[in-house]
């Protein structure tokens, strides 16, 4: 997966460049603001959220604790509706997968609505390589895709594109001018992607959740554009993480409840889609064909691990939300479409530290997003163990393990401190000019070493 | 009269040295007797938040060496005081001390502060640690009002400040901005908060910039006054 790579430098050279652009800034903050807002709300209506969360917590661990027979169950259940279920260990068998049905039927477009998943194995890719043109119908997902880019944000793919932004690029897609007002861009979109929807000899969704007992898709959408991508043309397949399996409807209910609130603050999203295999005799609407690819890509060496409660994610966005350095940085930094806290928890479990070492220290460890985490992973927590991860791997750098080491040599007794603190005092004209001194004192005065306390007393 | 233990910690030992003089008049005016322990070094927490645990172990072990069980130790310093009571314990394989953060002492002891801060407009920075991991944050508030303070929100209240520790040197770019944006939300008001790190922080970025708002340790702001 080398478009997932992330250099150690990345973070910070991307996040960079998002703070000096100040339409940036203005955007992340009212965008993440009002979400975080209403997800307060939202929450604070509930009669007990706590207690909610605790429940699905235990729904979504009970699952992970037991994958392997969930994801038995559903196949079961899906095949016996007369689904196809294909279980994808990598990101190049399941995009292969999705290549070789629209191979078979012959297609030439596909009209996709919001997946995580597909961007997470570079589908689009894929699928231009062997002739398919792939249409994003999610507005936000589709304003990206004219723009050539990639989400910044889970839920708000375009959270950082203004109405202007998004007016230009809509007028050149459609051939005509269309004002920066929101019905007016809305009804662009439709307009231009309507076509799409008729014409798809594929359509493409992610899953927010699969249903164990039934064999069930369920999708969440606001603007409807899954409904019609998972009915209308003749074949759908959805592209599901092995990991977003819910046991009963029951359970399902208990997760629907907190998914919408958590993520803009609604009772529920417009639309809720329960999709159960193809279209039977006698149905008058659905696909011809239904494939779910259920997609592993690293998830299952989390399962047994201490990161395991990672996988309870329902990729919701709050953490996002209220992430102090997410709202100053932006997505982009995270180098994949996971992004935010989740994002720099999950990636480098599922490229490996080697291949994202600054993530777990894209955080200040506020906790603010192990707070806003409906179904209670310990965001913040896990990052810290990431970060042991990374020194006992040796994937921190010499220089950082013989500093601390010699560092705590020192600290380790009165005397060390003492010394070491005495010399620090006397060379302080020279703690901004290198080092992590020199870090600080790019932007702040170093603080005056004067007389210590323990001398004083 | 009653004993606690005063744990300075290094920043406070270090670069605060006047805000823990002023802990220690705080604590003596409540009526209890100041022990300083001599052998008291750091908590390890820079280490420890670096994934560094053998380093973190080396230098908290000098906590156990300095610290007894059988008197409260006080901490001028809510990450601090989260490091000695959460993790601490943990990572070396130790029962418990009796920690508390400043503020929360002082609540529990009945102390009343001074009417210092008459009049004065004060935002309150809740430093992470301290709100989230101790979930302390009307003591220091109550304090203030006490003291006479009249207490303003900062616009997000629910923002860190940018510390973070080693993330403040590893992400500098991010850190100052997220201090800037801190020291906008006070409205104008003088910061106090509980944190040396967050205090050496905003201070050290107000005096880069030659401008903002004021930013004091809550046992300064309380021993003599935000306008002292």
């Amino acid at each position: 997966m080398p478009e997932l790579a992330q250099p150690a430098s990345r973070f910070r050279e991307i996040a960079r460049g998002k703070l000096a652009d100040a339409r940036v800034q203005t955007a992340l903050d009212e965008a993440t603001n009002r979400l975080r807002t209403n997800r307060v709300g939202a929450w604070g209506n509930l009669p007990d959220v706590e207690e909610l969360r605790q429940q699905a917590h235990e729904i979504r661990m009970a699952v992970i604790d037991d994958l392997d027979a969930h994801v038995s169950r559903f196949t079961a259940a899906l095949e016996a509706r007369g689904g196809h279920v294909f279980f994808a260990r990598t990101a190049a068998e399941a995009s292969g997968y999705v290549a070789e049905v629209c191979r078979r039927r012959g297609a030439t477009l596909a009209a996709k609505s919001k997946s995580m998943a597909s961007e997470e194995i570079g589908l689009n890719e894929a699928l231009e390589a062997v002739g398919v043109r792939p249409v994003e119908t999610d507005l936000g997902e589709y304003i990206l895709q004219l723009a050539g880019e990639h989400p910044e944000h889970i839920l708000a793919p375009a959270i950082e594109k203004t109405a202007d932004e998004v007016a230009e690029l809509l007028s050149r897609a459609g051939g005509k001018p269309v004002p920066p007002e929101l019905e007016a861009l809305t009804n662009a979109a439709r307009t231009q992607l309507r076509e799409t929807f008729l014409q798809a000899d594929v359509g493409i969704t992610g899953a927010n959740f699969g249903v164990s007992e039934t064999g069930s898709i369920c999708l969440v959408t606001n603007e409807g554009n899954g409904r019609l991508v998972s009915s209308i043309p003749p074949v759908h397949v959805a592209i599901m993480g092995m990991e977003r399996l819910v046991p009963s409807t029951a359970d399902l209910a208990v997760l629907l409840k907190l998914l919408a609130r958590s993520a803009t603050g609604q009772k529920l999203s417009v639309y809720t889609t329960l999709l159960t295999g193809p279209r039977r005799p006698g149905e008058t609407d659905g696909p011809e064909e239904q494939h779910v690819v259920i997609l592993d890509n690293g998830r299952s060496q989390l399962l047994r691990g201490r990161y395991r409660e990672m996988l309870a994610c329902i990729r919701c966005g709050a953490c996002l939300n209220v992430c102090p350095v997410y709202r100053k940085a932006g997505g982009a930094a995270y180098s994949s479409v996971y992004s935010g806290p989740m994002g720099a928890v999950l990636l480098p479990l599922l490229v490996g530290l080697q291949q994202a070492p600054s993530l777990p220290h894209a955080s200040s460890l506020c906790g603010a997003c192990t707070e806003a985490c409906p179904v209670k992973i310990p965001l913040h927590e896990l990052l810290l163990d990431l970060r042991r991860d990374l020194v006992e791997e040796r994937v921190a750098p010499w220089l950082e393990r013989v500093g601390f080491t010699l560092w705590s040599l020192a600290w380790s007794r009165p005397l060390g401190y003492r010394l070491t603190t005495r010399l620090a005092r006397l060379t302080q004209p020279l703690a901004g000019l290198v080092g992590p001194g020199r870090a600080w004192a790019r932007g702040r005065a170093l603080p005056r070493l004067e007389r210590r306390y323990r001398d004083r007393r | 009269m009653p004993a606690v233990q005063l744990f300075a910690t290094c920043l406070g030992d270090l670069a605060f040295a006047d805000a823990v003089e002023d802990a220690e008049g705080l604590l003596r005016s409540a009526g209890f007797e100041v022990v300083f322990p001599r052998a008291q070094v750091c908590c390890g927490q820079p280490a420890f938040n670096s994934g560094h645990h053998a380093a973190a172990e080396r230098v908290a072990r000098s906590f156990v060496r300095a610290f007894s069980r059988e008197l409260p130790v006080v901490v001028p310093s809510g990450s601090c005081a989260t490091m000695a009571s959460h993790y601490l314990p943990g990572l070396l394989g130790v029962e418990p001390y009796d920690v508390w953060e400043l503020s929360a002492f002082l609540v529990q002891a009945g102390f009343r502060p001074l009417p210092r801060n008459a009049g004065r407009r004060i935002a309150y920075h809740d430093s992470c640690h301290m709100l989230r991991e101790l979930r302390i944050s009307a003591q220091p508030r109550k304090l203030l009002a006490a003291s006479g303070a009249e207490l303003v929100s900062f616009a997000r209240p629910d923002l860190c400040c940018g510390f973070g520790g080693t993330f403040s040197v590893r992400q500098p770019e991010v850190s100052l901005a997220m201090a800037d944006d801190k020291l906008a939300g006070a409205g104008g008001a003088t910061i106090v908060t509980s944190d040396p790190g967050c205090l050496m922080h905003l201070r050290g970025r107000t005096e880069r910039l030659g401008s903002g708002p004021r930013v004091l340790h809550l046992a300064s702001a309380l021993a003599r006054g935000v306008g002292a």
